[in-house]
């Protein structure tokens, strides 16, 4: 054996080496699931591919949750997880799934809305792989995930995404981001199928209105708030007015860019009857100067870095040490969405979405997020479904 | 008689203290009515304006709302001239058209005071020509008894340095205006306090936006 091919030998054994242990952290945490309950109020689950089966087979399949109650009204989408690196959405989603009791109309939950992007990290920013929640019966353990989808399931990326069907040109990430890849396309890039089965749900089944839960930086202008276009701004503005009235938390409203493509709170309003919001809860991880990334400052969102910048007026929240827990932006998540609901069913009484079960922002604060959860080891088995 | 005398003077500093005390208190501010039709429209374009007209509607008040109403429009009264929404002007028409039939002269204006350099620029407006077409609605509110109310309901985004954008639309509107209704947050230093006794004008406070609606059911209904 001669010495070039010896040290290439070497070279490949030590590259493997640092590889395989690296890899299989990344290996189990795209295949880690989280068992969740259906609660008293779920009627089916089925998935995503249900109404579009060019999803079927794929890492971006991922179920819906419906209830649907007795009494006829209308409809409501709630999405999280469209970016997996903001999970206060997702959060809030299981509370609803493993709580809520429809008694008119039906509620559509999809917790986990980009599967193939919480099923991968972001590279380099050292994010925490899981995150755990206590509750009354021990922890639940989630996938803490990407804003992106995985380049495992959607590769190459193109050198500009050239959005469908503006041709606005947006940045080559944003080929996997599904939240600029509305209103999708049949035969698009695998998160614009994800986006068009998603629309193909809310025409076919004539949705009312459609929640898109997020979270956004503090420093960020478009954070605390409610995202909504023309269509939905007064609805918005009713439901922001009243939360702060009655519950005493700021949830502003910031109107949908006509011109700015791919959006879902932009797109679904124009290629659907449906009303779309986006609610931005702050989320301090996500900043840019804070500490390291570590489970602890998602979950309690506390940055000595952060209380420097808010000191100097720098942030678009009011910020001290108590930070920005997960129970409030989960909390607000909940809050924001039954009053939509009873707004929409106020002036909509032919169309009422009537629901009990889920807290609201005080009782989510007081009680934490986790004493909503309910326990998989408890439930029958024909009742989990894996997220 | 010692102590009759200072249990005496004690009750009579406590009478007069009180006395001074309900005397010195603020009454509550009256509140005026004001007249049907109503158009309402934006003072610095910020979306403030879509807050006010869910207060009217929640109030049952019917109006019409314009986002950038010229004097002319306005002079074309209830219904603005069968004008119709694109892209930069905005008009919704909710006066109850029975008891006002299009072209009714209105008879109140309501400006949401809040500068949106974002909402100016999508209506073509700059900061200066927002500011000269509300200087000629007020001239012509004025020459035409045509009843103002100025509302701010911002709070401190909407508020800033004195000469900033938001301050110089208070300064347009606030100081001419037959009522002004604001929420604590926006007044947190008492510039509109300050306004309305400068120029005598009713102050209505509120501490959120919602608690709006019963003033306007007091005002219009």
């Amino acid at each position: 054996m001669n010495r070039p091919l010896t040290t290439k030998l070497i070279l490949l054994a030590v590259t493997c080496l640092i590889l395989i242990p690296g890899s299989i952290h990344l290996y189990q945490h795209r295949h880690f699931n989280t068992p969740i309950v259906q609660g008293p109020g779920v009627t089916q689950v089925v998935h995503l591919s249900h109404y579009f089966s060019g999803l079927k087979g794929t890492q971006a399949d991922t179920p819906v949750f419906i209830l649907q109650g007795k009494k006829p009204g209308g409809k409501i989408l709630i999405m999280a997880n469209t970016h997996s690196n903001e999970p206060a959405g997702m959060l809030a989603a299981v509370i609803f799934i493993e709580n809520a009791l429809v008694q008119q109309g039906t509620v559509y939950i999809i917790p986990v809305f980009n599967n193939s992007g919480s099923r991968t990290t972001k590279p380099g920013d050292g994010y925490p792989l899981y995150f755990e929640i206590k509750t009354p019966w021990g922890k639940r353990r989630f996938r803490m995930g990407n804003r992106n989808a995985s380049p495992l399931d959607q590769w190459p990326d193109p050198d500009v995404y050239i959005h469908y069907p503006d041709r606005q040109l947006l940045s080559f990430i944003d080929a996997r981001n599904t939240n600029r890849t509305w209103p999708g396309r049949p035969n698009g890039l695998l998160m614009e199928r994800v986006t068009y089965a998603a629309m193909e749900l809310l025409r076919q089944e004539k949705v009312d209105l459609a929640i898109d839960l997020h979270g956004a930086e503090t420093m960020f202008p478009v954070t605390n708030c409610i995202v909504a276009p023309e269509k939905s701004i007064k609805l918005a503005t009713l439901t922001s007015l009243t939360v702060k009235a009655l519950e005493g938390f700021d949830n502003h409203v910031e109107p949908s860019p006509s011109k700015f493509r791919g959006l879902s709170h932009r797109e679904i309003g124009d290629y659907s009857e449906t009303l779309p919001f986006l609610l931005e809860a702050p989320i301090p991880f996500l900043d840019q100067p804070t500490g390291p990334k570590t489970v602890e400052l998602l979950l309690e969102g506390k940055d000595p870095f952060l209380l420097r910048l808010a000191k100097k007026k720098k942030l678009f929240v009011p910020y001290d040490k108590t930070g920005w827990p997960m129970a409030k932006r989960v909390g607000q998540h909940c809050s924001v969405i039954l009053e939509l609901i009873r707004q929409y069913s106020r002036k909509n009484p032919e169309r009422a979405i009537k629901l009990t079960n889920v807290p609201r922002y005080r009782e989510v604060v007081a009680k934490g997020v986790g004493y909503f959860f309910r326990n998989p080891e408890k439930a029958d088995r024909e009742k989990i479904v894996d997220i | 008689m010692k102590h009759r005398l200072s249990l005496t003077s004690l009750i009579l500093v406590i009478f007069i203290l009180l006395t001074l005390q309900i005397f010195s208190q603020n009454p509550a501010p009256e509140i005026p009515k004001a007249q049907l039709p109503v158009l309402i429209t934006s003072a610095g374009q910020s979306p403030d304006v879509t807050t006010v007209n869910i207060i009217a509607e929640e109030a049952g008040v019917p109006y019409d709302y314009c986002d950038v109403p010229t004097v002319d429009l306005v002079k074309a009264g209830v219904g603005l001239a069968d004008k119709e929404s694109g892209p930069g002007f905005h008009v919704e028409i909710h006066s109850d058209l029975e008891k006002h039939p299009k072209g009714t002269a209105y008879k109140t204006m309501i400006f949401a005071i809040g500068a949106s350099l974002k909402g100016m620029g999508a209506s073509g407006l700059t900061v200066e020509s927002e500011l000269k077409r509300l200087q000629s609605l007020i001239d012509y509110c004025q020459k035409n008894n045509i009843f103002i109310i100025a509302i701010h309901v911002g709070g401190a985004s909407k508020r800033g340095a004195p000469g900033s954008d938001n301050e110089r639309m208070i300064d347009a509107v606030a100081p001419f205006a037959n009522l002004i209704i604001v929420t604590k947050d926006s007044n947190k230093d008492g510039r509109f306090d300050q306004i309305a006794q400068a120029k005598n004008i009713p102050l209505l406070q509120v501490d959120n936006a919602l608690e709006i609606v019963e003033i306007f059911k007091k005002i219009f209904l």
